[in-house]
């Protein structure tokens, strides 16, 4: 009956196949270190989202400060909602690295 | 998105016919969904960037380029949004740019300097610590060090407001019991006036293996001259009004 047991083991030891030292080799460690690798992907698959937005209000901010004084990613997005332009963060994240100007540009457009 | 249309077109439709387009606009058309929408993003293949922006960043504007997987999949209409020279290169419209290690090469990052004299501990120190974060810049990123260096000289000279100089403690200690050891501001001044500027720093630069490595691009100095000239810093842009003590 070992071969049911092996079965399932290689299964799992198939996922953790390019883990680090003892968890990629012990059978036990393998089926905790499984575990624990499933749990991250799925929590992080929600903080993934969170992260970026994170990074690119993070990015929109530094550039815009750039600007003049007191003027922020704050009143940037208050200014967005008024004039009712549907950027979102990340995409003005995108431009802010790729066009500074261009950024430049639709800020000054939407302060008016 | 008929606001949106009407906006952004009529914003940049003067400066479209003189501008030559940098980078095609919309990388990805649904097969599916066959609407000739063209939101917002002709409008950023218009504008040129500024030639000096091109000398900051690694990637130059042929690098940053749209990622078409096939133009072939782009209807017959839709096709003018795209060159054909800009349909290979990374993908800016659906994955963040992240820098590669030739993005933040050390002997590339600029250098700048400031003067301490009379100038306000905290505030200028805050500056400093955001220069040297690269919290300034677009292409910030919390994992890597994509900051400038920063030299400070003249670091006897900087001041505190208020009763500062003989009341603010600066406190170490040496792991031992009773090992506690105190400092007023004056006695540090006079004894190693660059710590003062470094505690500073260091207390608003991230704790960790990165803030312990951006703390090695501050250098700090006694009198008016540092050894960096051959790195040719320029002058470290202050943006706060009161960083300069009032006489």
């Amino acid at each position: 009956m070992t071969r049911i047991k092996r079965r399932r083991r290689t299964k799992i030891s198939l996922f953790a196949s390019s883990f680090r030292g003892a968890h990629s080799r012990l059978t036990r460690t393998i089926t905790q270190q499984r575990i624990r690798a499933l749990v991250s992907a799925h929590r992080d698959r929600d903080r993934k989202k969170r992260d970026f937005r994170r990074l690119w209000i993070t990015r929109i901010n530094a550039v815009i400060r750039g600007m003049g004084v007191s003027y922020s990613y704050s009143r940037l997005i208050n200014n967005l909602y008024k004039k009712q332009l549907l950027l979102n963060r990340k995409i003005l994240a995108q431009i802010a690295i790729s066009n500074k100007n261009c950024l430049y540009m639709i800020s000054n457009e939407i302060i008016k | 998105m008929a606001l949106l249309c009407a906006s952004t077109s009529a914003i940049f439709s003067s400066s479209s016919s003189s501008e030559r387009p940098s980078f095609a606009s919309l990388k990805r058309t649904i097969p599916s969904n066959q609407s000739s929408f063209l939101g917002f993003f002709p409008v950023v293949a218009l504008s040129k960037p500024s030639s000096a922006r091109t000398t900051t960043l690694s990637f130059s504007k042929r690098d940053f380029r749209v990622c078409c997987q096939d133009l072939s999949l782009v209807p017959e209409n839709q096709r003018w949004m795209f060159e054909e020279s800009e349909a290979d290169g990374p993908d800016i419209w659906n994955n963040t740019w992240y820098p590669k290690a030739k993005d933040h090469i050390n002997t590339e990052k600029p250098w700048y300097v400031v003067d301490a004299t009379d100038k306000i501990l905290g505030r200028l120190a805050s500056t400093i610590a955001v220069h040297i974060r690269g919290k300034n810049l677009p292409t910030y990123t919390p994992s890597d060090d994509m900051g400038a260096f920063v030299i400070v000289v003249n670091a006897e000279k900087v001041a505190v407001s208020g009763k500062k100089r003989t009341q603010k403690l600066y406190r170490r200690h040496s792991g031992r019991p009773g090992g506690m050891k105190v400092e007023t501001f004056n006695q540090l001044q006079q004894r190693i006036p660059e710590r003062i500027v470094e505690h500073a720093v260091r207390g608003m630069l991230p704790k960790g293996r990165l803030g312990r490595a951006l703390f090695n691009h501050l250098k700090v100095y006694k009198g008016p001259d540092h050894p960096h000239e051959a790195q040719k810093p320029i002058e470290l842009p202050i943006r706060d009004k009161r960083v300069q003590k009032q006489r």
